[in-house]
């Protein structure tokens, strides 16, 4: 589930040096060919959206066209923005823990063969484990306060972050490890110096695996218990029938799901450029 | 640890059991044995503390509603089937054949490539309440979202595999006059392979994910609705039961995925390119 930045993009964010003549034009046209076709499609499927929509008379209520939607959203935007709050604040918060336990247990089973021995294989067959089927026991639990749909958030999103985090320790160069022990390097360096870096590719996949099932955990959270956020509001919104209103709330939940994915891939670039190379 | 353990046995030289069959014995052992000792934990912690079973029942109680009512269970288990199948079926066909014109064209390629990327990472589980404003209450709305959630990993991954072909290797083919479809089914697809199931049992958690939250907000029957009913009565020893019932489910069509990989594996003569995806 890892997303490469498209060739296009890099070309857009590289500087146009040369003034525009004739054969440059084409040669940057052809350059971002991958965002303009992207782009293009998406426009042309909206465009027959909202045409087919009104040429065949398709009632609101099952589809609304996107400019309903433009307008709804706009018109309900305060709303919406309030319920978007504990939505983030919720994902935040359970991305943050899920990745501190995650990174945590994965050193304790890099370092600790008895836990690993122990706790790893548990963990993979707890992947396979339904757990969106215990959301209902957080409830139980916890109540239907925010604590209980960050805890069952933390604990759907936490297995990518470990299993990965596991995967990225192991994978350390070797011979790398052997140099670190012949200079007399202290656990704490060689693992600050060697294996951290290392693992980092691997636990930011994982990372941004648990950024998105946060938010679809936080979701699933409000639908069953919600008396606010997004995933609530969009639960109220289809029993009242009011599909436009769903789909403004899916524009907004789409763009926050974005632009958290966004920043996790923005700070493995940082961490990455902190380390150099690769 | 493998120093000491080495030490240990050439000290005390076991004639029993062999150093095979300690270690076999120590990766099995630990974990089922971590297990077990949980689950006894869990029993004496419920005996011991007298916590209500409502908040948590000792594993004797849920065994208990899993042998001395199974006849519900299998009832309710029965749509949750058929609705994990058939999504987890349609969603690997729809994604095969995406990934499939996805590769063929470069065209379509950069068209929509980007857009089901940038659909990964948005929160589609938010879209099931839109499901039952366009397909009622029933089945038909849960396979769908099953299908929907499901489908994504399957297309990125298949599209990654079918285009990870090794350049010397379709050189060749080019070079012996292949046609583009020969290529296809003797080049592309064999090393595809390993991706394609590496989507698939993504998929398969997916598709678990959507029938479970499809049944969690529209059923009217289903292992997803009895969890929502049983936890609103406080009955939580058959919430966890129908959970058992649920893993159970996973495990077989995960198991089924496995299987299809390695009657694949046998076929293609057991050189599968393997690698680490997703």
């Amino acid at each position: 589930m890892t997303v490469e930045l498209p060739a296009g993009v890099r070309a857009l964010a590289a500087p146009i040096r040369m003034m525009p003549n004739g054969a440059a034009v084409a040669a940057n046209l052809r350059q971002l060919r991958p965002v303009i076709l992207p782009i293009a499609t998406a426009a042309a499927v909206l465009g027959l959206w909202q045409v087919g929509c009104g040429l065949f008379h398709v009632p609101s209520v099952i589809l609304p066209v996107p400019s309903e939607i433009a307008v709804e959203l706009w018109r309900i935007l305060p709303l919406l923005a309030q319920n978007a709050v504990p939505t983030t604040l919720d994902s935040l918060a359970s991305f943050g823990l899920a990745t501190a336990l995650g990174v945590a247990l994965a050193i304790a089973v890099t370092y600790s063969p008895l836990i690993r021995d122990t706790f790893y294989p548990n963990l993979v067959a707890f992947q396979l484990v339904p757990k969106v089927a215990l959301a209902p026991l957080f409830v139980v639990w916890l109540g239907i306060t925010s604590e209980s749909r960050i805890a069952f958030s933390t604990f759907s999103c936490f297995f990518p972050v470990v299993i990965s985090a596991v995967v990225g320790f192991a994978g350390t160069d070797k011979s790398t490890l052997r140099l670190c022990r012949s200079l007399t390097a202290s656990d704490w360096q060689s693992f600050m110096l060697v294996r951290l870096p290392f693992a980092l590719p691997a636990i930011f996949s994982g990372m941004k695996i648990a950024i998105t099932m946060a938010v679809i955990g936080v979701i699933i959270g409000e639908f069953i218990s919600a008396k606010a956020g997004l995933g609530y509001y969009i639960l109220y919104a289809s029993s009242r029938m009011d599909t436009p209103a769903i789909f403004a709330a899916l524009f907004v939940l789409c763009m926050i799901g974005m632009a958290l994915f966004g920043a996790v891939a923005l700070a493995e670039r940082q961490v990455r450029n902190h380390f150099g190379r690769r | 640890m493998s120093a000491i353990h080495d030490a240990v046995s050439a000290s005390f030289p076991r004639p029993i059991i062999g150093d095979a069959a300690w270690r076999l014995g120590r990766t099995v052992g630990l974990p089922l044995g971590f297990a077990i000792l949980s689950v006894a934990a869990w029993e004496l912690l419920c005996r011991v503390a007298k916590i209500s079973p409502e908040l948590l029942p000792p594993p004797s109680a849920v065994w208990e509603v899993l042998v001395g009512n199974p006849a519900i269970l299998i009832e309710q288990a029965i749509p949750t089937t058929i609705e994990l199948f058939a999504s987890f079926a349609i969603a690997t066909a729809v994604g095969v054949l995406l990934a499939i014109a996805i590769t063929f064209s470069a065209v379509v390629r950069e068209a929509l490539y980007p857009n089901i990327v940038v659909f990964q990472v948005i929160p589609k589980i938010a879209l099931a309440p839109l499901f039952i404003v366009w397909l009622g209450v029933g089945g038909r709305s849960i396979i769908t979202v099953g299908v929907f959630i499901a489908f994504f990993p399957i297309v990125v991954s298949t599209a990654t595999g079918l285009v990870s072909a090794k350049p010397d290797v379709l050189q060749l083919c080019r070079s012996l006059t292949a046609s583009e479809w020969q290529m296809f089914r003797l080049a592309r697809f064999p090393y595809a392979m390993p991706y394609l199931f590496a989507g698939m049992k993504v998929g398969v958690t997916m598709a678990m994910i959507g029938v479970v939250v499809g049944e969690f907000i529209t059923a009217q029957a289903g292992l997803g609705y009895i969890i929502m009913f049983a936890s609103s009565a406080g009955e939580t020893a058959t919430v966890l039961a129908a959970i058992v019932v649920l893993c159970g489910l996973g495990l077989v069509l995960y198991g089924l995925v496995a299987l299809g990989e390695l009657l694949v594996a046998r076929w293609y003569g057991g050189e599968l390119p393997t690698s680490g995806v997703i």
